[in-house]
């Protein structure tokens, strides 16, 4: 057993050394703070947009027109635009071609039109060098369709101030309810973290499979394999890269934990530097029990797959080689990322509660229902049970393809050859 | 005798062809053994039955007294370098050496300064931090070397060392078998190039597709396949009616056939049953100085040729186990 612990020191050693390791350690959470941040300065940053209105509507809908853009800017957060209307009177016709001239020279940023019919026919021009902002559409529109409906409302003979007020949308108060009582945290933050939390371990244990595999090729193909087999058993051997590459990949998503952990610890000040709201993050604040129990499923998770990654690599001559045969490794785990958006949606359903418990989707689909909904505890265990054992049977029966594989050459097997492995070894 | 190696009616067959039949040699101690055979013969098959890396269908195998597919401690006293090398070759020299000094259970700190002193010894004190990848090949042959004798092993076993070596390192490997030999140490290597064994084997064994041709020492199987082939010369230059007397009694013998070999020297092949003290004491009556009788003794290629002939047409290693 002491030649497993010498073969895991040098996969971890030789890993954690490397500089894409440090790298792709630093680099996760800064991408995902960038996350976070980058669609809020991209947003903002805000400024001003100048434009001008040629206005051909009935009296009063452009007047409503300006006043809820330039309220747009003044009501919304930094990062929002603020407005500066110049108004033309029509024809729309001949100000038409002077107004282009005027957006080329980048004098203005865009023209509004709003034409004599526009309450019948419900159509409003924009030009503008840029047509691709989302914000600043939005806000156009928003403004004309306030100004377009207000005078219609007029006409029947209503205020829009009374109407708004009557059709005002409830605010729906989310609580997630847990063994041990309420919790806050609302749709977008779940759904998020449950997202995160699925993607994250596909993603590991994918990538860490791979690093295995080949591992395992590399030892194959250089025929150091024949060098150490005669000093200790294939699958000890195996079993060595399996638990050092682990070690490294729970070392790495230890490092996230505690950054991520700093981060929900200062929550409040970061949601606050970031105009974000502040109970948006606060579902990161997880159950410890829960943060307990998905690190056992990556785990696990990874020891599985890890396993069968490695019968791969024994198993093939080369990376092409390899292609074949890990695709078949791979679709269990893209079939539980295809059922992601399902489970969110109703994490405590039928289809969740089954694919959480088949041992090779469970590891991606248990974590993410633990994210999104209080899973009874007893799912949990008998889902963490069942990995446990389909762990060992795919170990044991990694372990006879690699035993085989590791030392014979030549063409790739078919999988009748694999199974006369399965038989012989 | 204990033996360091020992085999008994070891055999191993592939799908429908038989790489090792009914094998049986025994590797005397503090020897340098060969086994030596056309490629396909069976080589690497016994070395790797040996190593427990390949399991034997039938036989017994004892290495240094133990049969290593029960007891698997034993190969960690063995050093084995096989036929197709390699190395991890993003790894630096001296972490490599280490990591299969630690394999064979040598604490770190004593196998970092093996290691040192290794490369030192051959001419790689410089390379002990840079990564195996800008090695030449040459020199990662080296370095595989050292990892194979860096645990001190009672027996090496050396799967073709000579291939791809360039002949300094030819020489270089020479040397420290002969040193590791010199310090009762027994060394057993496969190869396919006759004069090296001769050079270097005391014992051998010639095997030919799977099976073993001869085995044994190298003088005992010299002797063995001495012919009864003579080389008789004579000083007779300026005396040519001693030379015409030679002659005469050359064309005339009745003991054997002789053949010229050079300008006053013979080869006589002599006939079943008669003795060489008889020929010599007709040649010494002949009145032509003799300066030399010698017997004929065969090279290892020639005993392999005249033994093998036939069978060492090279057969392929099969592509599965």
């Amino acid at each position: 057993m002491s030649e497993t612990l010498v073969v895991m020191r040098r996969e971890v050693l030789e890993r954690v050394r490397s500089r894409s390791f440090v790298i792709s350690t630093l680099l996760f959470p800064v991408f995902m703070a960038a996350l976070f941040v980058v669609p809020v300065l991209l947003g903002g940053g805000g400024g001003e947009r100048r434009l001008v209105l040629v206005d051909e509507a009935p009296a009063g809908v452009g007047d409503a027109f300006v006043a809820g853009l330039t309220a747009a800017g003044a009501e919304k957060d930094r990062s929002a635009f603020t407005y500066r209307v110049e108004r033309v009177s029509g024809p729309f016709e001949q100000a038409r071609e002077r107004l282009n001239a005027r957006v080329l020279a980048e004098e203005i940023h865009g023209y509004v039109h709003l034409p004599a019919d526009v309450v019948a026919s419900n159509r409003v021009g924009y030009r503008a060098r840029n047509v691709s902002s989302v914000s600043v559409e939005g806000d156009i529109r928003r403004a004309a369709s306030q100004a377009v409906q207000g005078a219609r409302l007029r006409q029947a003979g209503l205020e829009l101030p009374q109407v708004a007020s009557l059709l005002r949308p409830v605010e729906l108060q989310t609580r997630r309810v847990t063994e041990r009582g309420e919790d806050e945290g609302n749709a977008e933050s779940t759904f998020f973290l449950a997202y995160i939390t699925g993607f994250l371990i596909y993603m590991l244990v994918f990538m860490y499979g791979i690093n295995v595999m080949r591992s395992v090729l590399e030892e194959k193909t250089n025929r150091i394999v024949e060098v150490i087999v005669s000093s200790m058993k294939a699958t000890h051997l195996m079993l060595g890269k399996i638990l050092g590459v682990g070690a490294v990949a729970l070392l790495q998503v230890g490092v996230w934990i505690a950054i991520a952990l700093v981060a929900s610890w200062q929550s409040d000040t970061i949601a606050a530097r970031l105009n974000i709201p502040p109970n948006a993050l606060s579902a990161i604040d997880v159950d410890p029990w829960v943060l307990l129990a998905t690190l056992g499923f990556f785990l696990l998770g990874f020891l599985l797959y890890a396993a069968l990654f490695a019968a791969t690599g024994a198993a093939v001559n080369s990376e092409q080689e390899a292609q074949q045969y890990q695709t078949l490794v791979f679709m269990p785990l893209i079939a539980s990322i295809l059922l992601m958006g399902p489970v969110i949606n109703d994490p405590l359903g039928q289809l969740a509660t089954t694919a959480g418990l088949v041992p090779l989707s469970a590891p991606i689909i248990m974590p993410m229902r633990m994210a999104a909904a209080a899973v009874p505890a007893t799912q949990v265990l008998a889902s963490l049970v069942l990995l446990a054992v389909a762990v060992g049977f795919f170990t044991w029966l990694a372990g006879k393809i690699y035993r085989v594989g590791i030392l014979s050459t030549g063409k790739k097997p078919t999988l009748r050859e694999l199974a006369r492995w399965l038989r012989a070894a | 005798m204990n033996h360091a190696l020992l085999l008994d009616g070891v055999s191993k067959s592939y799908a429908g062809h038989t790489a090792v039949k009914n094998l049986s040699l025994a590797v005397p101690p503090g020897t340098i053994y060969g086994i030596l055979g056309p490629n396909g013969a069976g080589k690497s098959t016994t070395l790797r039955m040996v190593m427990n890396i390949i399991i034997r269908d039938a036989g017994s195998i004892s290495l240094l007294g133990a049969d290593p597919e029960r007891d698997r401690s034993v190969l960690r006293r063995v050093g084995f370098l096989p036929e197709e090398r390699g190395l991890y070759r993003k790894m630096n020299v001296t972490d490599v050496i280490v990591f299969f000094a630690e394999l064979k259970g040598v604490d770190r700190r004593t196998a970092r300064t093996r290691a040192g002193e290794w490369l030192e010894r051959m001419g790689l004190g410089e390379w002990r931090a840079t990564k195996v990848e800008t090695l030449s090949k040459g020199m990662q042959q080296k370095v595989q070397f050292i990892s194979t004798v860096i645990h001190e092993p009672e027996l090496l076993i050396l799967d073709e060392p000579h291939a791809g070596l360039d002949p300094v390192n030819q020489e270089v490997l020479r040397d420290t078998i002969l040193d590791w030999r010199r310090k009762g140490r027994t060394v057993l290597f496969s190869t396919h190039n006759m004069e090296q064994a001769e050079q270097m084997c005391e014992s051998l064994c010639i095997i030919a597709q799977g099976e073993k041709v001869l085995d044994g020492r190298l003088r005992d199987i010299r002797r063995e396949h001495v012919s009864n082939v003579w080389f008789v010369d004579f000083d007779v230059v300026s005396d040519v009616a001693a030379r015409s007397a030679v002659e005469s009694f050359m064309s005339t013998a009745r003991f054997g056939r002789a053949t010229r070999n050079g300008d006053d020297g013979w080869r006589i092949e002599l006939n079943r049953g008669v003795d060489s003290r008889a020929l010599l004491s007709q040649l010494a009556a002949l009145d032509a100085p003799v300066v030399r009788f010698e017997r004929e003794v065969p090279s290892l290629h020639q005993i392999f040729v005249s033994r093998v002939g036939n069978a060492a047409t090279p057969h392929r290693e099969p592509a599965h186990v």
